[in-house]
């Protein structure tokens, strides 16, 4: 069996609805939510590349490389406020992030 | 065409400034420590102020640099120097706060600084590239001053929600992005509205999809519902100048930018998004006005009344027209000044034993605080919509590009919705002048603050009697987004 | 020169109403009374320029609107007619300022009372400068606006309220017609400009138009429209009920406003609209029946009444009548004449009678009256030199202009005028009965007060006293100074056109009307006295077993008519029961129900929902944005695809 576009799309598009999943349906750890992130966004990083193969045109995987940069970036910054938000709480349970509401 | 192999930079001087200045300000940070944040703030409101001079004195027609990536026309001036200048706002308001609070660090204005060059890249962009970049630099900068306040939980609180959030929005935007090149083949925004502009070009599902997605990634840096849950925590959580900030440079950016978008590679797909831009504006303004009714903390309130303002800015979109895009501006420049205007009065709600936040604690204020409560009230009747208060116009043009281009019910439904709001912001004005007065509030505002605020309450009021620099600039900038 | 007669009364109320506080009474009275008096003798030097003299101006202030086809703008139109309202309006009024000064000294609100006064001159001068109809409206309703919050100025007296809501409404009615009528000039001459529309009425004579579904004469229309107006605001027959009920006002404000100025502007604007009334008989015959009417129901009414200042205020009406009915007989230099020697002496009578009030402790009553004459001789030589001139003794004022317009009736030849002429005699002897009346009870015969209170009599402070003798002077020589310029041989370069004429000048013939006509009003007067005299110092009895005699007829009259009954029966009582039915039923049940109270639950409740889905968990507004998504998506493949 030939592995054309469409595959790689289809396996974009579960993992980004994994990734989209992981961050709803998650009640436990917030780290698990920052995974979920990455997640997401490698789905758009094999969407972009196989599109770039695909179309024979470079400007997907440019695309691409910006996204990976950006999401360390991101990545780095999520970790580094959830390491404050444990300081303050002493805990990293989604379902204790919720001191503000209404 | 082959792209020079050197750029032409002359249009992104500004932004080239801001980015240098950012670097050689931390590097001033680093070295002095935060015994110079307060150098570090003037000089970022410097550099702020000289960019924003430097936008002024860009030529007027529509220069592209950078491959195509990034442009300049009458549209973003009139933008960035907005964002320009409510970001230096932003800066100025917050000093004296920080310092109070003793969490004066030097990051914080090149917090700000570095959001403001995101922004001003997102207000340029004509490629989903740099829409990206631009998006994402000022996103990041956002998600940790909203936990700037690292020894606070509801500040650290916000920055996760917000930073959780937005990850999620972005995740959207780009799966969105992708598909949008996968089935056109391009990125650039020219490229597109040539692209969709073609004699009987329909779009194919895969396309839908990743303007949906686009959309929804949009919508959320806009807060318009329902994408807008992140707004009211974060605002609450976030320190108050940075809630401040928040309100209205990112908001203006990002209506900016949605508006660019929609107008300029979608234009030619305007009754589609037009639907989606309806349904956003109605929920937002229908939300905005309701719920905020039962909040007890004003920022809250703030929150859900942007949400509300966004909706009324939207309105101006979805009329799709010249006239709506000058309405939406004009609305931002209003906007931009009532709401600077009373997250100043904000920050004075300040009492011996620290902050407080509550509507309550405003209550009597015209007895303890006269100039305040009468500066506060002249914000809260304009918020509302309330004649000859520069509100009232923000919404009135908006309503009637929206009615010019066919949307009586948007424009009907808008006016009661605004009938509605007006119940909480008035409530607001009742406390201050009818109630007993609560514990007095600590030592006046600063003098810059005064200054500030003083100069937003005269333009709020006297924007009826010579209205015509910003009618006029906001006409020449939609000009140059709608052909 | 003119801006400042307009705009100073303007700043005097300005800084006496809202410093108030800040400059304090004394200095609030002195604001106010010192930029009044500067105003007045500014307006005697305009009329001196501008009547006597041969200036005159049309100064641009600022244009008002400009909207399309209608424009109007601020302007100060200074002909004759304006300079003598100037010369009235400003010296009764700082007259009055000052008497105010005394009479309200026990008052705890005086910058309130003097910044009222103020600005009730300033939207009067803007009234008689107004250029056009709508700067005429302007003043109108300023003065409506001043008068209704004067005669409420003591809010805290139940009567006083009702008074002032019934003053304002019955204008209502009135205002109703004048701004149908500025509509109506409006339509037919696309302008509301007095020049355009004046230089323009003698076109539309004879033509029709369309009014309440029936083809009518255009001129009559808009003149019976705008007459209805003035009848509001002069207290013409059938809106004439406020006038004696705002007499709960202090006494100045009676003064300068109920009997001076205010209820002239009716007269004014027939004036000022001289060439357009002209122009239509129909309206002019209207004119007359009212005014005639008017003076003689007024009269009759004032025979009857006991309270003092209500005699006055019947008076004025009745006064108001001989001006209207002078206006409609094309007499309108004699009725601006009367006008203006009306406002000496009527505003004497008022503030002789506020002083009379102010020295019984308030008593109004003048069956409680009686024998004060010695006790405060000087306000009584000052009512008896009103009472004169208001009953047309020779070499008084009210000799000149009232029996001027009596002849002009006679002269006029018509069968309005000879009705006219009849009433306005007859009038004539009531006046002069009911005035002397008040004299014989209020001065005469034995005390009729408590014991106390005539211990208590005393005479006002000077500051009361010299605006009466001021008044007084112009009660005496008004009349004879300047009969040659208003109605007598200077007529032509007096008036120079501000006043119109379509035909004869009737007033010309109303010097040659037979001696018998000349002397008929002076006998009417001398035989009113004898009757008072008889009836109240020769045998004081009968006035009571008269009463009782004709019962019937004394009833009536001191009932006014019954006009106060009449409309409470027909309209008052109707509407009240309509209003609650509507406000239990319709807006309490229905309205309030579905509408306000209904909306605002339904809001709440909302609100309470949308701040329960604002949970505070990051996977619930994670799941929000997913359904947005999935919402808009689903959208686009239904509807797009």
């Amino acid at each position: 069996m030939e592995i054309g576009l469409a595959h790689y799309l289809t396996v974009a598009a579960i993992l980004f609805t994994l990734g989209v999943f992981g961050i709803f349906l998650n009640r436990k750890n917030v780290i698990v939510i920052l995974m979920s992130v990455e997640l997401m966004l490698l789905a758009v990083n094999i969407n972009l590349v196989a599109f770039s193969s695909y179309l024979g045109d470079l400007v997907g995987q440019v695309f691409a490389m910006f996204i990976l940069t950006v999401a360390a970036g991101e990545a780095a910054i999520g970790l580094a406020i959830l390491v404050v938000f444990f300081r303050n709480r002493g805990t990293i349970h989604v379902e204790d992030i919720n001191a503000m509401k209404g | 065409m082959t792209p020079a192999l050197i750029p032409s930079l002359g249009p992104a001087v500004p932004e080239i400034l801001l980015a240098v200045a950012a670097m050689a300000l931390l590097m001033v940070g680093v070295f002095r420590g935060n015994g110079a944040s307060n150098l570090v703030g003037w000089l970022s409101v410097a550099a702020l102020g000289v960019a924003a001079v430097l936008t002024l004195g860009l030529p007027g027609e529509r220069v592209l640099t950078f491959s195509n990536m990034f442009v300049v026309d009458g549209f973003a001036r009139f933008v960035k120097v907005m964002v320009l200048m409510s970001s230096a706002l932003a800066i100025i308001m917050s000093m004296n706060w920080l310092d109070r609070e003793n969490i004066n660090r030097f990051e914080y204005p090149l917090l700000v600084l570095l959001a403001a060059l995101g922004m001003a890249m997102m207000v340029s962009a004509n490629d989903l590239i740099s829409l990206y970049v631009g998006l994402e630099l000022q996103s990041l900068s956002l998600y940790v001053l909203a936990a700037i306040r690292r020894d606070s939980a509801v500040s650290t609180e916000a920055g996760i929600k917000y930073f959780v959030l937005g990850a999620l929005a972005s995740g959207m935007l780009l799966y969105g992005s992708s598909l949008i090149y996968g089935f056109t083949g391009t990125t650039n925004f020219d490229a597109l509205a040539t692209l969709f502009g073609r004699e009987g070009y329909s779009a194919s599902i895969g396309l839908i999809f990743g303007i949906v997605f686009l959309a929804a990634g949009l919508a959320f840096k806009v807060s318009a519902v329902p994408f807008h849950m992140w707004t009211p925590d974060v605002y609450e959580g976030a320190p108050t100048p940075v809630t401040a900030f928040f309100a209205v440079a990112p908001k203006i950016a990002a209506l900016a930018l949605f508006s660019r978008i929609v107008l300029g590679p979608f234009a030619e797909m305007i009754d589609q998004w037009r639907q989606i831009i309806v349904f956003l504006a109605i929920a937002s303004m229908v939300l905005g006005a309701v719920a905020a009714i039962v909040q007890t903390n004003i920022k809250r309130l703030m929150a859900y009344s942007s949400i509300g303002h966004v909706g009324y800015a939207l309105v101006g979109l979805a009329a799709g027209t010249e006239e709506g895009v000058r309405g939406l501006l004009i609305y931002l420049a209003i906007y931009l000044a009532m709401n600077v205007g009373a997250f100043i009065c904000i920050l004075a709600m300040r009492r011996k034993d620290g902050m407080t936040e509550e509507i309550r604690d405003l209550a009597g204020l015209a007895q303890t605080r006269p100039g305040m409560a009468a500066a506060l009230a002249i914000f809260m009747f304009s918020l509302a919509g309330i004649p000859p208060l520069a509100g009232f116009f923000g919404k009135f043009y908006v309503f009637v590009a929206a009615v010019n281009a066919g949307l009586v019910g948007l424009a009907v439904i808008g006016v009661i919705a605004s009938v509605i709001g007006a119940y909480y912001y008035l409530r607001i004005v009742k406390i201050m002048y009818f109630d007993e007065p609560a514990a007095e509030f600590e030592a006046p505002m600063s003098r810059e603050l005064g200054i500030v605020v003083t100069a937003a309450a005269v333009f709020t009021v006297l924007f009826v009697l010579y209205p015509s620099p910003i009618l006029d600039s906001a006409a020449v900038a939609a000009a140059a987004l709608v052909p | 020169m003119y801006q400042a007669i307009v705009f100073l009364p303007l700043i005097g109320a300005i800084i006496a109403g809202f410093f108030g506080r800040w400059i304090g009474d004394r200095g609030a009275q002195l604001v106010t009374c010192s930029l009044l008096v500067v105003s007045a003798l500014l307006s005697i030097i305009a009329f001196f320029d501008v009547a006597l003299g041969h200036g005159g101006a049309r100064i641009e202030l600022f244009t008002w609107f400009d909207s399309g086809d209608f424009a109007a703008s601020w302007a100060l139109r200074i002909d004759t007619l304006t300079a003598v309202m100037l010369v009235v309006v400003t010296g009764v009024s700082s007259l009055v300022h000052i008497y105010s000064v005394g009479y309200m000294s026990h008052d705890t609100s005086i910058p309130r009372f003097m910044s009222y006064l103020s600005l009730f001159t300033f939207a009067m001068l803007m009234l008689v400068t107004a250029d056009n109809f709508v700067q005429l409206f302007f003043g109108w309703e300023g003065v409506g606006l001043a008068s209704y919050l004067l005669i409420g100025f003591w809010y805290k007296k139940p009567s006083a309220n009702a008074a002032a809501i019934k003053a304002f409404l019955v204008n209502r009615v009135g205002d109703f017609g004048f701004a149908l009528g500025i509509f109506a000039v409006f339509v037919v001459f696309g302008s509301l400009s007095f020049d355009t529309v004046f230089a323009n009425a003698p076109e539309f004579v004879g033509r029709n138009f369309l009014f309440l579904g029936q083809q009518v004469d255009i001129l009559t229309t808009i003149c019976i429209l705008l007459f209805i107006g003035a009848m509001g605001k002069s207290a013409q027959l059938g809106l004439h009920t406020w006038l004696p009920d705002a007499m709960e006002g202090p006494t100045p404000v009676s003064a300068l406003i109920h009997a001076a100025t205010m209820v002239t502007a009716g007269v004014f604007m027939v004036c000022r609209c001289s060439p357009l009334f002209e122009l239509s008989p129909t309206a002019l015959t209207f004119v007359t029946f009212i005014g005639a009417t008017t003076a003689f129901f007024a009269a009759t009414v004032g025979v009857a009444q006991n309270d003092i200042k209500r005699v006055i205020a019947y008076s004025t009406c009745s006064q108001l009548g001989y001006m209207f009915f002078a206006a409609g007989v094309s007499a309108y230099g004699a009725a601006i004449f009367h006008l203006f020697t009306h406002a000496f002496f009527k505003a004497l009578l008022f503030l002789g009678a506020g002083s009379v009030i102010h020295a019984m402790s308030d008593e109004q009553d003048m069956r409680n009256m009686g024998g004060i004459r010695k006790m405060i001789p000087f306000t009584y030589v000052m009512m008896l030199v009103g009472t004169l001139a208001l009953t047309g003794v020779p070499f008084f004022a009210g000799f000149y202009s009232k029996d001027m317009i009596i002849e002009s009736a006679f002269a006029a030849h018509t069968d309005i005028g000879e009705y006219a002429f009849v009433l306005g005699v007859a009038a004539a002897f009531l006046t002069a009965f009911y005035s002397w009346r008040l004299i014989f009870m209020t001065f005469h015969g034995k005390p009729r007060a408590s014991e106390a209170v005539i211990h208590h009599v005393h005479e006002s402070p000077a500051v009361m006293t010299v605006p009466l003798a001021i008044l007084a002077a112009g009660a005496v020589g008004a009349g004879y100074l300047f009969y040659d310029y208003f109605v007598g041989h200077h007529y032509e370069e007096f008036w120079r056109g501000s006043l119109y004429l379509a035909g004869e000048n009737v007033l010309e013939a109303a010097h040659h009307v037979p001696l018998w006509v000349k002397l008929l009003p002076l006998v009417m007067s001398v035989s009113g006295f004898a009757l008072a005299w008889a009836l109240y110092i020769k045998a004081p009895d009968i006035p009571g077993r008269l009463a009782k005699m004709h019962e019937p007829i004394y009833k009536f009259l001191l009932n006014k008519w019954y006009f106060d009954e009449i409309y409470d029966f027909l309209l008052v009582r109707p509407a009240k029961y309509l209003g609650l039915v509507l406000w239990k039923k319709g807006d309490g049940e229905t309205i309030d129900g579905f509408g306000p109270d209904g909306v605002s639950a339904v809001v709440l409740d909302l609100s309470r929902r949308a701040r329960k889905l604002q949970s505070g968990y990051l996977y619930h507004y994670a799941f929000a944005m997913l359904i947005g998504v999935a919402a808009i998506a689903t959208w686009f493949m239904v509807m797009g695809g």
